[in-house]
C-alpha cells in the first residue's frame, strides 16, 4: 500500500513539474548548443559564456529600466538580440575562416572565446553576486498538489518551453533558410554549388544557436545567482544532454533535457541524500545502451 | 565524418571544459628596501567577490601603513596570485611566491584546501602563512602548526555560536541541506553535533546534499516541505547563498520553515538581493557595517566608502585584521624576522571595527565576535534588507577552548 502511495503521490506530480520547469532552461541552452554542433559542427564551448552573458545583459538592461516588471520584460527580449549580435560579430570575424580546418581548430577556437569572455564579463560587471528581481506578475507560489507550492515563475518558464520549441521548429523545418541549413549540415559543398551563399546560412543559424543561450541566460537570470563561473556547470550539463540525445539533433536536445531534468527531481524524492547522483547515473545508463545517442545523430 | 573524428572531438571537449580556468601567472616589480607579503587567493569564478573584498580590506591598511613610512622604515608591497579555485595551482603559486619573489609573508585563500596545502608548504619553509578566508576549523585544528594562523572565523566557531543560538529556540525535528563539499558539510556537521549536546532531544529527520554552483533548488525545496520539519539548517556557500535565498523566497520556504544559513546576513548576500532578501531566515556572520554602532566600526565603514564606493562585506575584516597583525607584530618584533614576527604574533591584541580581537596564542586563532540575526526590512536602508535582533555573541562563549583544539592536533 504504501508503495502504491508514493507512486501516485502529490509528492511525485509536483517534483515530475519542477523536473520540467528545470528542463525548459535546459532544452533552450542545449537546442541552441545542438543546432550549431548539427549544422556548422562546431563543439561550442562559448555558448556556456553567452549564458552567462546573457544573464549579465538581463541584470543590466532591466535595472538601467527602473528594475522592476517591464525592465525584466524588456530585457527578455533585447538580452538575446545583444548575444545573438555579440555572436554575429564573433562567427564574421573569426569563426567563419575556421570552417574548413579540422574540429580540433573550432573547439580550440570557442575555447580560447570562454576564456577571454569569462575575463571580460568581470571586468565589465566586477564581481559582486548580482540578482535580478522576478516580475511583479510572477512573484509568489500557487498551490498545485496537495498544498505544495509551485513558483510562479515556474509556470511560466513551463508555458515558454513549448513556445520556444515550436518556434525552433518552424524555423528549421518550414523556412527557406532552416531548409537550406539543413541541407548543408548533409552536404556543404553541394548546397554551395547551386548558388547558395552558405557562408550566411552559417552566420545566421550560429546566432540562432547563440541567441537561445542567451535567451536560457535571461530565463534563468531572475531564479539565480548571477554570477561569474555560472558558465561552467551549464556547459557540463548541457554537452552531456547533447550527446545522450544525440549530436546535432534538437529533439535529442529536448529528450536529453527531459531525461536530465526528471532524473534529477525524481531523484531528490527517492533519495534525498544522494539526489545529485541520478543524472549522471542516467546519463551513464543511456551511453551504455545507445553509445550515439537517443536520436540519430547528423554527425 | 567519422566516428572516430566525433569522439576526438567530444574527448577533446570534455577535456577543455575541464581545463577551463587555468590560471595565468601575472608578476610584479620587486622592490628591496620593503616587507613583502604574497597573497594566494581566487580572484575569478563565484569567489571573486569575497577574495576581492578581503583584498579591499587590507589594501586599506597597507596604504595607511605606507602613507605613514612603513612599518620600521620599510614599504609593505604585497603581490597577489589567481589560483582559480585549485589546489594544485594554488601550491606552485605559493612556492614561486616564496623561491622566486622571495616574499616574506604569505596570505590566503578562500579555498579550505588550498589553504591547507600552503599551510603544509609554509610549515616546510618556515614562512608565516596568514589565512585569511579559508574557513576550514582544521587549519587552526588538527592540521594547526607554529606556521600558521586563521583569521577568519572558522566552521567550529560558527557552528558552536549558531547551536548556541537555535538551542534557545523551540525546535525539534530538523533537516540538513546544504553545499555538497568541505565547507557545507563541516558547517552542518558543527551546527548538529552542538545542537545535539546542548538540547539532547532535537531529532534529524533526513539531510539532503546539492552539488557546488546548483543553480534550481526547487526540487530540493518542494522535498523538504513536503516533510514539514520545524527547522530547516541550510549550509550553503559562496554563491550559491544568493541562489537558495531566491528560490526559499519563490517557493514560500521561508514563510513555512524557520532556516538557518551561516552568513545571510553578511551584505554581500544580502545587497545584491536587494529588496527581493529572505525575510525571516536565521544567520551568523563576524561582521556587520551597522552593527555594533561604535565610532570604531562607523570610521572603518566610511573610510572604506570613500575608497571603493561601496559598504564592506564581512571579507574585508579579516583583510583589515591581517593588515593590523602584521603591523603591529613587526613592530613588536622589531625586525624583519619570520620567527620573532610569529612570537609577536602570539597572543597579539588588535582594535577593529568590532573591538578588540586577539590572536589566541595556544592555537593561532583570531578570537571573532559573532553576530546572530534574523532578515529583516530596515527603514534606515531602501534598496536591501538587514539583519535584525542582533544579538553579539562575544568570542569566549562559542570559542572551542585551548585544550579542545589542541587534542584534536596529532602532532
Amino acid at each position: 500500500m504504501d508503495l502504491i502511495y508514493t507512486i501516485f503521490s502529490p509528492k511525485l506530480m509536483s517534483q515530475i513539474f519542477v523536473g520540467l520547469s528545470r528542463t525548459v532552461i535546459l532544452f533552450i541552452v542545449a537546442s541552441g548548443l545542438s543546432l550549431i554542433l548539427g549544422v556548422l559542427r562546431i563543439p561550442n564551448i562559448w555558448h556556456g559564456s553567452l549564458y552567462m552573458v546573457g544573464a549579465f545583459m538581463t541584470f543590466t538592461i532591466s535595472g538601467a529600466i527602473g528594475g522592476g516588471s517591464l525592465g525584466f520584460w524588456m530585457a527578455l527580449f533585447l538580452a538575446p538580440l545583444g548575444v545573438a549580435f555579440v555572436s554575429l560579430i564573433a562567427e564574421r570575424s573569426f569563426f567563419q575562416h575556421l570552417y574548413e580546418r579540422e574540429h580540433i581548430m573550432l573547439l580550440l577556437l570557442t575555447f580560447a572565446f570562454s576564456l577571454v569572455f569569462g575575463d571580460l564579463v568581470k571586468m565589465v560587471w566586477g564581481m559582486e553576486y548580482k540578482s535580478v528581481p522576478v516580475p511583479r506578475v510572477f512573484q509568489g507560489s500557487v498551490h498545485l498538489f496537495g498544498g505544495l507550492p509551485f513558483p510562479l515563475y515556474n509556470v511560466f518558464l513551463l508555458g515558454i518551453g513549448p513556445i520556444v520549441a515550436v518556434a525552433l521548429w518552424l524555423i528549421v523545418n518550414k523556412t527557406k533558410i532552416g531548409k537550406i541549413s539543413r541541407a548543408a549540415a548533409v552536404d556543404r559543398e553541394m548546397v554551395g554549388a547551386v548558388g547558395i551563399n552558405v557562408s550566411w546560412v552559417f552566420a545566421f543559424v550560429f546566432m540562432i544557436g547563440c541567441l537561445l543561450a542567451g535567451l536560457g541566460g535571461a530565463l534563468v537570470a531572475p531564479t539565480v545567482n548571477v554570477s561569474l563561473g555560472m558558465d561552467h556547470t551549464l556547459i557540463m550539463e548541457a554537452f552531456l544532454i547533447v550527446i545522450i540525445g544525440g549530436l546535432g539533433n534538437i529533439w535529442g536536445a529536448l529528450l536529453g533535457a527531459l531525461i536530465f531534468g526528471l532524473a534529477q527531481s525524481l531523484g531528490i524524492l527517492i533519495w534525498p541524500q544522494f539526489g545529485i547522483v541520478f543524472p549522471y547515473a542516467a546519463v551513464i545508463v543511456v551511453l551504455l545502451l545507445r553509445p550515439t545517442g537517443l536520436l540519430k545523430s547528423t554527425w | 565524418m567519422g566516428g572516430i573524428c566525433m569522439k576526438k572531438v567530444i574527448y577533446l571537449s570534455i577535456f577543455m571544459v575541464g581545463l577551463l580556468g587555468l590560471s595565468l601567472f601575472s608578476s610584479s616589480s620587486y622592490g628591496a628596501n620593503t616587507i613583502k607579503i604574497g597573497i594566494v587567493d581566487t580572484y575569478s569564478g563565484p569567489p571573486a567577490t569575497m577574495s576581492q573584498d578581503v583584498l579591499d580590506g587590507f589594501k586599506m591598511v597597507v596604504n595607511e601603513i605606507n602613507a605613514k613610512g612603513g612599518i620600521l622604515g620599510k614599504k609593505i608591497e604585497f603581490v597577489t596570485r589567481d589560483e582559480k579555485f585549485k589546489p594544485d595551482v594554488g601550491l606552485a603559486m605559493a612556492k614561486e611566491l616564496v623561491l622566486k619573489e622571495n616574499v616574506d609573508l604569505l596570505m590566503g585563500t578562500i579555498s579550505s584546501s588550498t589553504a591547507l596545502a600552503v599551510s603544509d608548504f609554509a610549515r616546510k619553509e618556515k614562512i608565516p602563512f596568514l589565512v585569511t578566508n579559508s574557513r576550514t576549523e582544521k587549519i587552526t585544528g588538527e592540521k594547526g602548526h607554529r606556521y600558521v594562523f586563521g583569521i577568519a572565523e572558522n566552521t567550529a566557531m560558527a557552528g558552536r555560536a549558531a547551536a548556541y543560538a537555535l538551542s534557545k529556540k523551540p525546535f525539534m525535528k530538523y533537516w540538513i541541506a546544504g553545499d555538497d563539499y568541505e565547507y557545507g558539510h563541516s558547517i552542518a556537521e558543527n551546527v548538529w553535533n552542538n545542537l545535539k549536546a546542548l538540547k539532547p532531544g532535537v531529532q534529524l529527520l533526513e539531510q539532503t546534499w546539492w552539488k557546488v554552483g546548483e543553480s534550481d533548488f526547487t526540487p530540493y525545496i518542494t522535498q523538504i516541505m513536503s516533510a514539514k520539519p520545524d527547522f530547516l539548517i541550510a549550509a550553503t556557500g559562496g554563491a550559491t547563498m544568493v541562489t537558495f535565498a531566491k528560490a526559499a523566497k519563490a517557493t514560500g520556504l521561508v514563510a513555512r520553515v524557520p532556516i538557518y544559513q551561516h552568513t545571510v546576513i553578511d551584505y554581500g548576500v544580502l545587497g545584491p538581493l536587494g529588496a527581493d532578501g529572505p525575510e525571516g531566515v536565521y544567520g551568523t556572520a563576524p561582521y556587520l557595517f551597522y552593527y555594533p554602532d561604535t565610532p570604531a566600526n562607523k570610521a572603518y565603514v566610511e573610510e572604506f566608502r570613500k575608497a571603493y564606493g561601496r559598504y564592506p562585506q564581512m571579507f574585508a575584516l579579516f583583510g583589515y585584521s591581517a593588515g593590523r597583525l602584521i603591523e603591529k607584530g613587526f613592530q613588536k618584533a622589531g625586525a624583519v624576522d619570520k620567527e620573532k614576527f610569529i612570537n609577536a604574533l602570539e597572543g597579539m591584541v588588535i582594535d577593529s571595527p568590532v573591538g578588540k580581537l586577539e590572536m589566541r596564542a595556544c592555537d593561532h586563532q583570531l578570537q571573532l565576535p559573532m553576530m546572530f540575526g534574523v532578515v529583516k526590512k530596515s527603514p534606515n536602508f531602501k534598496d536591501f534588507l538587514v539583519a535584525s535582533d542582533i544579538m553579539m555573541v562575544p568570542s569566549k562563549d562559542f570559542m572551542p577552548t585551548c585544550e579542545e583544539v589542541l587534542k584534536t592536533r596529532k602532532n
